[in-house]
């Protein structure tokens, strides 16, 4: 479909002029920021949902660099977003294309065009994690961290600022075996447009 | 013929990798009387390693003790983690190309957040990866 390549276009286009980091650097970051984590919350769980929160926190920000530097551009935009699918292809083909230089799929939209997946082959991210093996001294389960929760904050949280209230969860992880990374987004609802409740008129 | 080659990773206090590793057939084996001689020879060597360690710059110390039959390689890591050799004379380049794969597998290991240095490694990938080396090189 000619709107899927001109989004890949339009995403290798805004790669191109980013300012580029080192990915190992990045990745061990990444990783220390989590082992820190790790070590201060303990439970798994609860480090999934402090990395959810960092990650809301870069998704604001980055969705306001997003449109700003794709409108500079003058590519792609020109018409908005008619549905989720159009939402879901900017999202994993431009989106992370730009800021992580990645060439992510989407795909699996529910019935209702509710829902869809994104797809990542490589994660750079997790360059170089394994995850511990199980501590059988009763240790912290390992096994219920999801690493690479951040992604799954900064999607919910770059959506919001467009108005879209969505649930975001990593269904299939490499760390944990399986052969490609899978996040599942969901829409909850379509927020009005509105400046919230402190600037009503009285 | 069938010289068991001990592998072993030394860190500052304690060892933190062991592999035994049976030439004949490529896997763990060997009786417990001939592996606790092995063991003891090479931690004895530790000493001679401090010793060969202050006369070159280089990483691969080459062989360091000779024992009966076996002689025992180190290579020393920029971290001065120490990987031991314990082998029935291969020859140097052979041993020196192991000691860099496993250096490559020791640095990728020690890139990973959840390792924390200096302390046991228990990756099975790690240890699968060091016995297909020591089987590609050493057997």
């Amino acid at each position: 479909m000619s709107s899927k390549s001109q989004a890949a276009q339009a995403g290798q286009a805004l790669w191109a002029k980013m300012p580029k980091a080192n990915a190992e650097l990045f990745a061990l970051t990444y990783g220390s920021l989590v082992t820190e984590l790790v070590r201060d919350y303990e439970d798994p769980i609860e480090v999934n949902a402090q990395l959810d929160r960092i990650g809301h926190s870069i998704g604001v920000r980055c969705v306001d660099e997003f449109l700003s530097k794709a409108d500079v551009a003058g590519m792609g935009l020109t018409t908005q977003c008619q549905n989720l699918r159009d939402t879901a292809e900017v999202v994993a083909k431009m989106g992370f294309k730009m800021f992580l230089g990645i060439q992510a799929e989407v795909g699996a939209f529910s019935q209702d065009q509710r829902c869809f997946s994104i797809y990542l082959q490589d994660n750079p991210l997790s360059t170089f994690v394994e995850l511990p093996e199980d501590d059988p001294s009763g240790g912290e389960d390992l096994r219920r961290l999801k690493y690479s929760n951040l992604y799954c904050g900064v999607i919910r949280g770059a959506l919001e600022q467009v108005n879209l209230k969505v649930d975001c969860n990593i269904v299939r992880d490499t760390l944990k075996g399986d052969e490609l990374n899978e996040i599942r987004v969901e829409l909850k609802e379509v927020l009005a447009d509105g400046a919230g409740d402190d600037y009503k008129e009285e | 013929m069938s010289s068991p080659i001990l592998f072993v990773i030394v860190g500052k206090n304690e060892p933190l990798f062991e592999a035994e590793i049976d030439t004949h057939t490529g896997t763990t084996g060997g009786n417990d009387l001939s592996t606790r001689q092995n063991y003891f020879v090479l931690h004895s060597a530790l000493d001679l390693v401090e010793k060969s360690a202050w006369t070159t710059n280089s990483m691969y110390l080459r062989v360091v003790d000779k024992v009966n039959h076996q002689q025992v390689s180190t290579f020393l890591t920029a971290g001065n983690i120490k990987f031991m050799l314990l082998h029935g004379g291969k020859g140097e380049e052979v041993v020196r190309s192991f000691f860099n794969e496993v250096y490559g597998y020791y640095v990728k290991l020690s890139m990973n957040p959840f390792y924390k240095y200096d302390t046991p490694i228990t990756s099975l990938a790690f240890e699968n990866r060091v016995r297909a080396a020591a089987r590609a090189y050493l057997c």
